[in-house]
């Protein structure tokens, strides 16, 4: 019943968490790359992104996820408008 | 030539030694021969999943190291025309036998039987490896729970990586639980692991009470895991069954005016 209500309340059963924490865990397993070799690529790719346009590099978001066996490897990063 | 299926999991506890049994027991009821091999050496459970502990004289071991013939090491179960066990050793060390040593074994088990089920220890290191070697098909059992998925999916990449072709069991599923949004369902564990479902089995107090007494739940013939594991068997052996998938009235109508795709 309390269950029942907290999924009411947050919109996500704790089924639902359960397949997102996994998505999650299985992309970083099946990669081999533990969080802090990530965080390293992560300073890395927004360094490269920052040679070319103007970012704020603590923005820059690294994701691995997995769907059916494929992992993907997502960067995002909000661009500054230019400042002259 | 028989087949050689390693019933493999990477977690430990969530049903391998108790699904190898039934399913064993469930092929042997078919008319199939099989043997049992227990590759969990040095933590043997088969036997007393199956009730046969009593009448262990050779063991796997003693096969590999030529102190008896690999057939002379089967323990008949008596209960059955064409059901046999090769029990683990209790006092060697999972890297007693290699992976070269393993393959021959079950080579030689294959020649004179239809089904050869390696129930695989728990883990993915020398055990595990010892297990798959002579394997040509592989059955992952999972229960639909965060850790237990997360280390089929690492046993699924070593199968891929050793050209094991594996179906999944998810076991010990609730429907109850499903229903009420706090258990994956069995859509959600094949979707995660992206294999081809073999059943789903449900959680069941039957299971516990037969294995209690040493007796693999399909030979009592009662309850939803016995019927479930049956069917597996003869999805198993090639006998056509029906997927009991929980199909609607709506979904199973609009299927059959191909308004949406039937499952593959």
């Amino acid at each position: 019943m309390w269950n029942g209500i907290k999924n009411f309340l947050s919109g996500k059963s704790s089924r639902e968490v359960a397949k997102g924490r996994l998505h999650l865990v299985l992309a970083h397993d099946r990669t081999g790359l533990e969080g802090g070799r990530l965080q390293e690529m992560r300073a890395e790719i927004a360094a490269v992104i920052a040679k070319y346009v103007e970012i704020d590099s603590d923005g820059v978001e690294i994701q691995i996820e997995t769907r059916s066996r494929q992992t993907q490897l997502t960067v995002s990063s909000a661009i500054q408008p230019r400042s002259a | 030539m028989g087949r050689a299926i390693v019933i493999t999991s990477g977690k430990g506890g969530v049903g391998k030694t108790t699904t190898t049994a039934n399913l064993g027991a469930a092929l042997a009821q078919l008319g199939h021969s099989v043997v049992l091999v227990d590759a969990d050496i040095g933590l043997r459970n088969l036997d007393v999943v199956m009730g046969l502990e009593n009448r262990i004289v050779y063991h796997l071991v003693d096969a590999i190291r030529g102190k008896c013939t690999a057939q002379k090491a089967l323990i008949k179960d008596r209960r059955m025309e064409n059901l046999w066990l090769l029990p683990a050793s209790q006092t060697d060390d999972k890297d007693a036998v290699t992976p070269e040593e393993m393959r021959k074994l079950i080579g030689e088990l294959r020649a004179t039987h239809d089904f050869v089920l390696i129930d695989s220890p728990a883990g993915i290191e020398q055990g595990f490896k010892n297990a798959i070697a002579g394997a040509d098909e592989a059955i992952v059992v999972a229960t639909p729970e965060v850790s237990s998925i997360r280390d089929a999916d690492r046993v699924v990449g070593l199968l891929a990586a050793a050209d094991v072709p594996a179906r999944l069991i998810v076991n010990r599923i609730s429907p109850n639980l499903v229903k009420k949004g706090d258990m994956l369902s069995q859509a959600d564990v094949i979707e995660i692991l992206a294999l081809e479902l073999l059943g789903a089995v449900p959680l069941d107090d039957i299971v516990i009470a037969t294995t209690n007494k040493g007796v693999p739940a399909v030979l009592e013939g009662k309850g939803l895991a016995a019927k479930e594991l049956t069917r597996i068997a003869k999805k198993l052996a090639g006998v056509e069954v029906e997927d009991k998938e929980a199909v609607g009235f709506f979904t199973r109508l609009s299927r059959a005016l191909g308004l949406s795709a039937s499952p593959a």
